[in-house]
């Protein structure tokens, strides 16, 4: 197992490189300059080459990005342009949490909604149970969240309209402010783990292991949730592993509608100002995450399935 | 002069700074800069247009701050008795999910100067009809050849800290806002006719010649030519005073900034929201709120907020009241809104066939229906004009005679020209944004029928538009041959819409409109620095802007609207193009 770590870890190092190199040229490449956006339409020449040599934009792009690198290495993620004087870690380690937080709820209320509906749904395999909660999953999962947040804000504004007891319809700082982004959130959440887990069930169910625990004679919820589930839980986990990295970097939609100061909110705003530090901090930031949740689920999946750790 | 490119929105300074700020939503709502006192919320105190004063050079505070500025300041410090608890005014910021900078030598977004413009107080300011009054200053003079101007300051004028504020303060804020450790984005831009700001733009110095501290309540500014409408640059926040020590008491200096605005900040909240609490030391007066200022990024999660009786207000700026919402809500008392300081309109190349001749471009004039583009193609989410000059911008209450829709003139028009109508065939070009589409298929459609002619459409992505226009403008004949364009104000002047935009030698002439009787008339304006001619420089402008309308330098068809809703029960707050204001802090209520 320690050789394979260290692999993966030679390679995330490779994975995370290509990601600043990429991350870097396609933000540098791209239309827009910061210098102009933040000038505005007065393009005084004297005052914009000032600037952009200021924020060192006049070097070449090679030279920009070594001492891009070399900033990273001493865990200086640089300077925001549009932020006066704050640093990128700055600006990003206050919405960490607040990302982390709602998107972690979203996934907990998803998971404790969506396991015991899939597996509901696999045991009454093709009844009139399992097919409403398909479709109603489904359609969870089908609507985004753009869609479903309007229709929420309907049901407060006539709730609200008709002096019943409401929440917010956005905004951040009391624990109501929670409920809407992680409900969305968590709408979606429940599709995808509901259907996950009960294809998974169902595959389990009529392997031959089930069948011989049925056949000796255990109780039905024996063999389910001591025999069947615990193996069908195995694809959910590739599955929340990378979930739980893309909490940190947000729910774009969520974040923006319901203005909750994550990173997604922070991410959106930098990519309309070529603001490239900003950018180029959260994206480095997601990767990290992808990274190491993809190899602490690797190595779950060792620990959960024997097999693996043979092969 | 700087060249610009209007695409989009081109809007006053710290409108454009916006804007640019805001990739997205180019259209709606420019963020223009200023412009217009709306028929909306508060009645201000009803005054006759200010008068020229008799003496000619010195300025009298202009219409409704007179009454104030005749108050010692010590009365209202001391007459602050307010009542215990502050009513709250709870204010959404919108388009945004922090501000980028409230220092005022350097904001990046019209945000940041909405904060900026409570907070902070330069020697003068705009009023709500957006004329210079004074704010810091009480009086100024300027001198015969309108180079240099004395600004007067108030007596006992004070910081929020009841520090005092002086001249120096005032010099030194200039300076700091020129320095290029200070790193504005636009300030050696708005301040570069300051005699001697390039080179403290440039680090060859350390002060301005031009700026000159004669005594602590008096400032003298020398200019390096004279501009008629540097009084409106003073207005913007370039120019504030904030207290030295503050400013240099380290990086993070602007989280409990104050200055000699009504208000200082209470707490700020990153990525959050803003309280503001009263300056006790307000010259007008102490503020009898506060304000509570959330940061929200999308205009239509304010709307949700305001209907659920979150927020007293939403919109005034660049994300007004989202399109889509607008017919729910018109009509209704808390809804206001007002014609921005910006027009979207047709430009001809003159120097191409057949848009070298006048009666061609009038023809194309009589046959545009604009309350039908307005109102029907656009869903009344503009307002139809026939004029240049946005409604508010000072000399817009001067009539002229617009080229009103009529196809039978239209028809006449083209016999004059002598051209046969089936034999045009012209392409118009526009950038890809916002409503233009609907616009253009409707123009489209009212040429051809009106008129028997062809045109084309050819959509332009907005950068390959801007550098078209730039062809056009440097090479007329490879150039475009007419397009939708649009321009916001800068300042609210006529100087910038009529000189700037069709002067021959303009470099934002574009379309190579020429009339040497038009140079003339602005020519002669541009320069009319002293208060006591105002009127007369309006008058001229006036007579040039009818010019530009008979021969069609531009065809305008409508500017854009500034929305807001905002509660009855607010009183003392105008909704202007330029945003929300208050004539009096002092007096505003929740």
């Amino acid at each position: 197992m320690g050789s394979f770590i260290a692999r993966r870890l030679l390679s995330a190092l490779f994975v995370l490189f290509s990601l600043t190199f990429i991350t870097f040229m396609v933000g540098h490449l791209a239309p827009g300059d910061p210098i102009l956006i933040l000038m505005g339409p007065h393009q005084d020449p004297t005052t914009y080459a000032r600037l952009r040599h200021e924020y060192g934009l006049d070097k070449p792009l090679w030279a920009q990005y070594l001492s891009y690198i070399w900033g990273l290495l001493h865990g200086d993620l640089g300077l925001s342009y549009r932020y006066e004087g704050r640093s990128v870690w700055d600006l990003i380690k206050s919405g960490v949490p607040v990302s982390f937080r709602v998107g972690g709820l979203g996934l907990v209320l998803g998971l404790m909604i969506g396991i015991p509906l899939g597996v509901i749904a696999a045991i009454k395999h093709n009844s009139v149970v399992d097919r409403s909660i398909v479709f109603l999953t489904l359609a969870f999962y089908a609507v985004p969240s753009f869609v479903l947040i309007p229709i929420a804000w309907e049901i407060i504004r006539f709730m609200n309209s008709a002096g019943l007891p409401t929440l917010p319809v956005a905004g951040w700082g009391t624990w109501q402010h929670y409920v809407l982004p992680v409900v969305i959130l968590a709408a979606a959440n429940i599709g995808y783990i509901t259907r996950l887990t009960r294809n998974s069930m169902l595959e389990v169910l009529t392997q031959d292991y089930v069948r011989t625990a049925r056949s000796k004679g255990l109780p039905r919820r024996l063999v389910i949730w001591r025999h069947a589930f615990r193996n069908a839980m195995l694809p959910l986990v590739t599955v929340i592993g990378p979930s739980v990295a893309f909490l940190i970097t947000g729910a774009f939609v969520v974040e923006n509608l319901l203005n909750v100061p994550g990173i997604a909110f922070l991410t959106v705003q930098s990519i309309q100002q070529r603001d490239y530090a900003v950018i180029q901090g959260t994206t480095i930031l997601l990767g990290v995450a992808v990274v190491i949740m993809n190899l602490l689920t690797d190595m779950a999946y060792m620990i959960l399935d024997p097999r693996i750790r043979v092969s | 002069m700087h060249r610009r490119k209007f695409l989009g929105l081109s809007l006053k300074t710290s409108a454009l700074l916006a804007l640019a700020a805001c990739g997205k939503s180019s259209t709606a709502t420019p963020t223009t800069g200023i412009s217009i006192t709306g028929p909306t919320a508060t009645p201000n105190p009803s005054q006759p247009p200010s008068s020229p004063s008799p003496s000619p050079t010195t300025v009298p505070s202009a219409s409704p701050t007179v009454s104030v500025v005749s108050t010692p300041i010590a009365t209202q410090v001391s007459g602050a008795a307010t009542p215990s608890v502050l009513g709250v005014l709870r204010w959404a910021n919108t388009g945004i999910s922090e501000p980028s900078s409230i220092d005022p030598a350097n904001p990046k977004d019209a945000q940041s100067i909405l904060i900026i413009n409570l907070v902070f107080s330069g020697l003068v300011k705009l009023n709500e009809k957006l004329e210079v009054v004074p704010d810091a200053a009480e009086s100024w003079k300027v001198s015969k050849d309108g180079t240099v101007y004395t600004f007067k300051l108030r007596t006992g004028l004070k910081y929020a800290d009841g520090s005092e504020c002086t001249a120096e303060d005032f010099a030194y804020a200039i300076n700091r806002a020129l320095t290029p450790t200070t790193q504005s984005f636009a300030a050696p831009f708005q301040l570069q006719d300051i005699l001697g700001a390039k080179d403290v733009a440039s680090g060859k110095a350390k002060e301005a010649k031009g700026v000159r501290v004669i005594d602590k309540q008096t400032l003298e500014i020398t200019l390096e030519r004279p501009i008629a409408y540097f009084l409106d640059l003073m207005t913007f926040p370039y120019s504030f005073a904030a207290p030295r020590k503050l400013v240099e008491s380290g990086k993070d200096w602007t989280n409990k900034a104050f200055g000699t605005g009504p208000f200082r900040i209470k707490e700020w909240k990153h990525n959050q929201s803003m309280t503001l609490e009263p300056n006790p030391y307000y010259w007008q007066g102490k503020p009898q709120i506060n304000i509570q200022m959330p940061f929200i990024q999308n205009s239509e999660t304010a709307y949700q907020l305001y209907q659920t009786g979150q927020l007293d207000i939403t919109g005034g700026g660049q994300d007004g009241i989202p399109a889509q919402e607008i017919p729910n809500v018109k009509g209704k008392p808390d809804y206001k809104e007002v014609p921005a300081l910006a027009v979207r309109y047709i430009g001809f190349n003159n120097k191409l066939k057949p848009f070298d001749d006048v009666h061609v471009r009038r023809a194309f004039a009589f046959a545009t229906d604009r309350n039908t583009l307005a109102e029907k193609v656009l869903g009344g989410t503009v307002h139809a004009t026939d004029r240049i000059l946005p409604q508010g911008i000072p000399g817009s209450d001067l009539p002229v005679k617009g080229l009103e829709y009529d196809p039978d003139k239209a028809k006449q028009e083209l016999k004059l020209a002598g051209i046969d109508p089936s034999s045009i065939n012209v392409t118009l070009a526009y950038g890809q944004e916002g409503d233009n589409e609907r616009v253009v298929e409707a123009l489209q459609s009212m040429w051809q029928t009106n008129l028997g002619v062809k045109v084309n459409l050819q959509p332009m992505e907005l950068g390959t538009f801007s550098k078209n226009l730039d062809v056009t403008r440097e090479n007329p004949t490879k150039g475009l041959q007419f397009y939708l364009s649009i321009w916001g104000a800068d300042y609210p002047d006529p100087q910038n819409f009529l000189s700037q935009q069709l002067q021959t030698e303009s470099p934002n002439n574009n379309g190579h409109w020429s009339n040497k009787k038009f140079d003339e008339l602005t020519e002669k304006a541009d320069i009319m620095s002293a208060s006591s001619q105002f009127k007369e420089r309006l008058r001229l402008y006036n007579q040039a802007e009818q010019i530009a309308i008979n021969e069609v330098g531009w065809l305008p068809l409508y500017n854009p609207l500034v929305t807001a809703l905002i509660r009855p029960s607010v009183k003392g707050l105008v909704l202007t193009g330029q945003g929300i204001m208050a004539p009096d802090w002092s007096k505003v209520t929740v």
